[in-house]
């Protein structure tokens, strides 16, 4: 996932960082989190929780930007993001 | 045990240490019945998304508009997201089938200071509960209706319900539905409501705003949210399937992903053109979100205590009329049950008549009296009868059982009354109005005087009834002269005051020599 162009605010704005706690337990493996995560910062693992579904996993902790979107569409109150006082790491640019 | 927890316990509640457990994993957990969680909705299902989204908007409203949670109220219908109702750790209610709104809207009316919001699925609130809702929406009460629509009956196994699109698959239309399906923002718009907007679970965040800003609505506010059901409903049709059979396990992903791609926003589109389309196959092609309609009207509460301002006036009003009315001792000598039926054709004043006597009895006598009466559809001309029951004692029955005295003033009501009267009752007819047949029944005491006639002399015909009155105050004598007196000025239009009293005192005048 990369920037087409740079932003024009990209040095002023600075990206939040979210910690992402995930309660495996809970999960019930609809997938919503791995596919609208914008960041993609969710994989499904290959563990199973004691309900036999695959929770997500955390690929990259870092690239949260702590949107909250994961929190919101998850139907079983199994995630929650809160905020870190970290930036977050930025991603690529295509011109640099 | 005390003897009260014990009768709370066998009723099926739960103490308090149990239902006041709170997990605290998460941090909607506060709002969330800890003892029933994990929840039943299927892996997928947009149900458990839609309430996610509206305990973020409960608590955003918390935080920032100072919300007291405790008069939050959630009512909810039967289904699958009628189960929203056990979950939230709220006052909350699980009703009948359909009846979600009814029981809202006498929590509102009876409660004003609770935010009551009404969570429940399309099949409760457009299917059984439809009549319910479009009259809800027309009174424009302050409550919010959430319905989430997953475009059939999920908890018995997926069949077609009201707003299933034409041509979908479900488990009981195999070849497609012929039906065509409710607009559910269409109908609440054209029932009155004065919010209505619609969001997929899909765009939670959006969603979350318009629950917020349906929340803070005065006046009725629905919000449609379109929800996967991956178990039955996306099981039939292509839009749960996808392309790739790897993913067949994730078919409520799938729908999810589908409204990425057929979800469009616009904002205060007419409702008209907010129906769900769906191409030749029945896959959903076109879902038009956002907030369709706010337009603040006059709430159903606010209405309600105008009319009841003007109601409180208008009594006061005639109560300082009531309370300047003659006072009169009341009769202490024994009355016999006396029973009269009036008899004529609509217009003659027949159901006054009868009322007038009742008044005059209890009112200025102080006796007890009855009234009932009979009459055909028109409103002039047709047979019209009244039965009054006047006596000393309380009554029981309401109706004539023998008639003792009738005042008859149509041909047609003497055919129809005078076979009922006792044996040596009194009968009173308007001579100009009822002509005696031969075989008149000689058994009764029959007197007659040209009333109709009498009133017209006096200037208006339509005092023919006082006339009557009179005569039959003078001869029957069950209820006093003044009280008749008194009570005809009470019912009778001021301007015709003068006329009506002049044919009561003719005819008590000429009830008075006949009996000489």
């Amino acid at each position: 996932m990369k920037y087409w162009r740079q932003p024009l605010d990209r040095d002023r704005i600075q990206v939040p960082c979210g910690i992402i706690h995930i309660i495996e337990e809970r999960c019930k493996g609809c997938g919503f989190c791995v596919e609208f995560c914008p960041r993609g910062v969710f994989v499904i693992s290959k563990r199973t929780n004691p309900k036999g579904y695959h929770p997500p996993e955390i690929t990259d902790s870092s690239q949260c930007a702590d949107c909250g979107l994961c929190a919101l569409l998850c139907p079983d109150f199994a995630i929650y993001v809160e905020s870190s006082q970290m930036p977050a790491k930025d991603r690529d640019v295509t011109d640099e | 045990m005390a003897e009260s927890d014990m009768r709370l316990e066998h009723s099926g509640h739960e103490p308090d240490s149990q239902s006041d457990w709170v997990t605290g994993l998460h941090p909607m957990d506060v709002l969330l019945r800890g003892e029933r969680l994990p929840h039943i909705w299927c892996q997928g299902c947009g149900l458990g998304t839609a309430l996610t989204t509206f305990i973020g908007a409960l608590q955003w409203l918390e935080k920032n508009q100072n919300w007291d949670l405790d008069k939050v109220s959630v009512v909810s219908g039967i289904g699958c997201t009628g189960r929203i109702a056990g979950y939230i750790r709220l006052d909350s209610f699980h009703t009948t089938h359909g009846r979600a709104i009814p029981f809202a809207t006498g929590l509102k009316l009876v409660n004003s200071e609770l935010k009551v919001v009404v969570i429940s699925g399309d099949g409760d609130i457009a299917g059984i509960g439809g009549n319910h809702f479009i009259h809800a929406a027309r009174r424009n009460l302050d409550i919010t209706v959430i319905c989430v629509n997953n475009f059939n009956y999920g908890m018995t196994g997926g069949q077609s319900g009201p707003t299933t699109p034409h041509g979908a698959r479900t488990v009981t239309a195999q070849y497609g539905n012929f039906e065509h399906p409710f607009n559910l923002p269409y109908l609440a718009a054209a029932g009155g409501a004065s919010f209505v907007a619609r969001w997929t679970v899909l765009h939670a965040r959006r969603l979350e705003w318009t629950l917020r800003e349906a929340m803070m609505h005065s006046g009725f506010s629905f919000v449609e949210i379109i929800a996967p059901c991956s178990t039955s409903y996306a099981r039939w049709n292509l839009e749960g399937r996808g392309l790739d059979p790897q993913k067949l396990g994730r078919r409520g992903l799938e729908v999810m992903k589908h409204y990425q791609q057929v979800g469009k926003i616009g904002h205060d589109t007419h409702p008209k053109d907010a129906a769900i389309k769906v191409n030749e196959k029945g896959e959903i092609n076109a879902i038009v979100e956002g907030v369709f309609l706010n337009e603040p009207k006059p709430e159903f509460r606010a209405a309600i205590k105008h009319k009841t301002q003007i109601a409180k006036e208008r009594w006061s009003a005639a109560k300082k009329v009531l309370d300047a009315r003659l006072k009169l001792p009341g009769r202490n000598d024994v009355v016999e049950r006396t029973e009269v039926q009036l008899g004529g054709f609509g217009g003659q004043g027949i159901m006054s008549a009868g009322r007038i006597i009742g008044q005059a009895a209890t009112l200025y006598d102080k006796i007890e009296a009855c009234f009932t009466q009979s009459y055909g559809p028109e409103a002039r001309g047709g047979a019209a009868g009244s039965q009054v029951v006047v006596a000393g004692e309380p009554i029981h029955h309401p109706h004539l059982i023998a008639p003792t005295s009738a005042i008859i003033m149509s041909q047609e009501a003497y055919v129809k009354y005078v076979p009922n009267l006792t044996s040596n009752g009194t009968l009173l007819i308007d001579d100009g109005l009822v002509t005696l047949p031969e075989d008149h029944r000689q058994d009764l005491k029959t007197y007659g005087i040209p009333a109709t006639q009498i009133a017209e002399e006096l200037g208006n015909a339509r005092a023919a009834n006082s006339a009557m009155l009179g005569f039959w105050a003078a001869i029957v004598g069950a209820v006093s002269q003044a009280a008749m007196r008194q009570s005809l000025a009470d019912s009778v239009p001021p301007k015709t005051l003068e006329v009506n009293l002049k044919a009561f005192d003719v005819g008590f005048d000429k009830g008075v020599e006949v009996l000489k």
